[in-house]
């Protein structure tokens, strides 16, 4: 799993590659610790190089969403590949995150 | 004190949960408290007898909050009732005019004092109280008579009280639709509640009632189960689309959906869901499915699907894509 993150002010752009699951969670969530700060956040996410997430993804996900709501900030994932937009929809989180 | 005062108000309608248009304060300019002592100088023996220097305002949306907030005044600060003064009550049957609530009042010292400013506690100040249609109806009086400098021609003045007349009943309007919507949410709460689902149309505030009833509660804790899964909780109201779009016109529409298509709607997830180590879901998950399988129930294709999503979440690039998806799933399913 590969991110990226450029920021300019409140506005982060991400770049995700790969896979998100038991092996690389926790370095994951490292990694998107620089999004949990400032306020009124715009976080996007490109997801075009995104293999798969597991249940642990989502959950980093989530947190970030929460949190981005938190601080009055938006949040979006786009360009998700059909495997990994399944996942998001057969748990139901396509109703939590904006995927567009 | 132009601060404190507004501070206290704001706190004592926040903890009565009372939502105002607004809460002014001021302290009266130089310029003005002369003119107010050239005029009735004769009225006051020391500076400390003006009881308005500083002035506090509270604008709300009904008429009825006037008299809500009056309360709230009372029980804040102590009211020196001998300057209060309620212009509501002081026009004839036949006259209309300014009507506003005015309390002048001191901060008592259980509320707060200063031991660098033991006098605090004695100075008064004013808190007007008032609708915002009051209060507009107030600023054009001031704008265009009361304290002009030129006198008005008497057909104007008639113009505005006439124009007082209208707005006083239009407050009293205001006040009486929030009433009948009340009542009206109440009505639809209780029958929701006593299970009279027919008699009440699916609507904002129906569906709002009927989902604190969780009709989906032991539907999501039989999919949760399949994986052990933890439930996200979210809102379901941006469902009622989807569900309009269903056909659903009631509550008991609704109902005979869930009561119908459950059991189905859990089969489907447990061959979607169980197939993964998925263990975590939201809790808009088995009403989704549930849509999703009354549309292919009643014999929709992707097509109805995509529109069911669109009913959902708008218009979105993956809606054709999933649809056919889901389509294609059922269909293996069916073999």
């Amino acid at each position: 799993m590969n991110i990226k993150i450029n920021a300019q002010g409140n506005h982060y752009d991400v770049i995700l590659e790969g896979r998100i699951d038991t092996t690389n969670a926790d370095q994951f969530q490292k990694d998107v610790a620089p999004l949990m700060a400032g306020d009124s956040p715009e976080i996007d996410i490109d997801c075009t190089g995104m293999e798969y997430t597991s249940s642990q993804g989502l959950r980093i996900f989530l947190m970030l969403q929460k949190s981005v709501n938190a601080r009055g900030g938006k949040m979006v994932m786009r360009n998700m590949k059909p495997q990994v937009k399944e996942v998001f929809d057969i748990t139901g989180f396509s109703n939590i995150i904006k995927i567009v | 004190m132009r601060e404190l005062v507004p501070e206290f108000i704001a706190r004592s309608l926040e903890e009565a949960h009372v939502l105002v248009t607004a809460l002014e304060s001021r302290v009266k300019t130089e310029e003005s408290l002369a003119g107010k002592l050239a005029l009735k100088g004769g009225k006051y023996a020391s500076i400390r007898d003006v009881t308005d220097i500083v002035g506090a305002r509270v604008i709300t949306f009904y008429s009825d909050d006037v008299d809500k907030i009056s309360a709230l005044v009372q029980k804040t600060f102590e009211v020196d009732w001998e300057n209060s003064v309620d212009k509501r009550t002081q026009h004839s049957i036949e006259s209309f005019g300014y009507m506003s609530l005015h309390y002048v009042c001191r901060i008592p010292a259980c509320l707060y004092s200063d031991p660098d400013f033991p006098e605090l506690n004695e100075l008064r100040f004013e808190v007007q109280m008032r609708t915002a249609l009051q209060h507009v109806w107030a600023n054009m009086y001031h704008d265009t008579g009361y304290k002009s400098g030129l006198e008005v021609p008497p057909e104007h003045l008639r113009t505005l009280n006439r124009l007082a007349g209208v707005l006083e009943l239009a407050d009293d309007e205001f006040s009486r639709v929030r009433a009948r919507i009340n009542d009206y949410r109440r009505k639809v709460q209780s029958l929701v509640s006593d299970g009279n689902f027919d008699e009440v149309s699916l609507n904002g505030d129906s569906f709002r009632s009927y989902l604190a009833l969780d009709p989906f509660g032991s539907l999501t804790a039989r999919i949760a189960a399949i994986n052990q899964a933890e439930v996200q909780e979210v809102s379901l109201m941006p469902y009622m689309g989807a569900l309009r779009y269903l056909g659903c016109q009631t509550i008991g529409d609704v109902e005979r959906l869930r009561v119908k298509y459950s059991d189905l709607t859990y089969r489907m997830t447990v061959h979607q869901i169980g197939q993964t180590d998925l263990d975590i879901i939201s809790s808009a998950l088995a009403l989704q499915n549930l849509c999703i399988v009354c549309v292919v129930e009643r014999g929709g294709g992707a097509l109805e699907l995509e529109k069911l999503f669109e009913s959902i979440d708008g218009p979105s690039p993956y809606n054709a894509s999933r649809a056919r998806s889901i389509i294609a799933f059922i269909d293996k399913l069916r073999k």
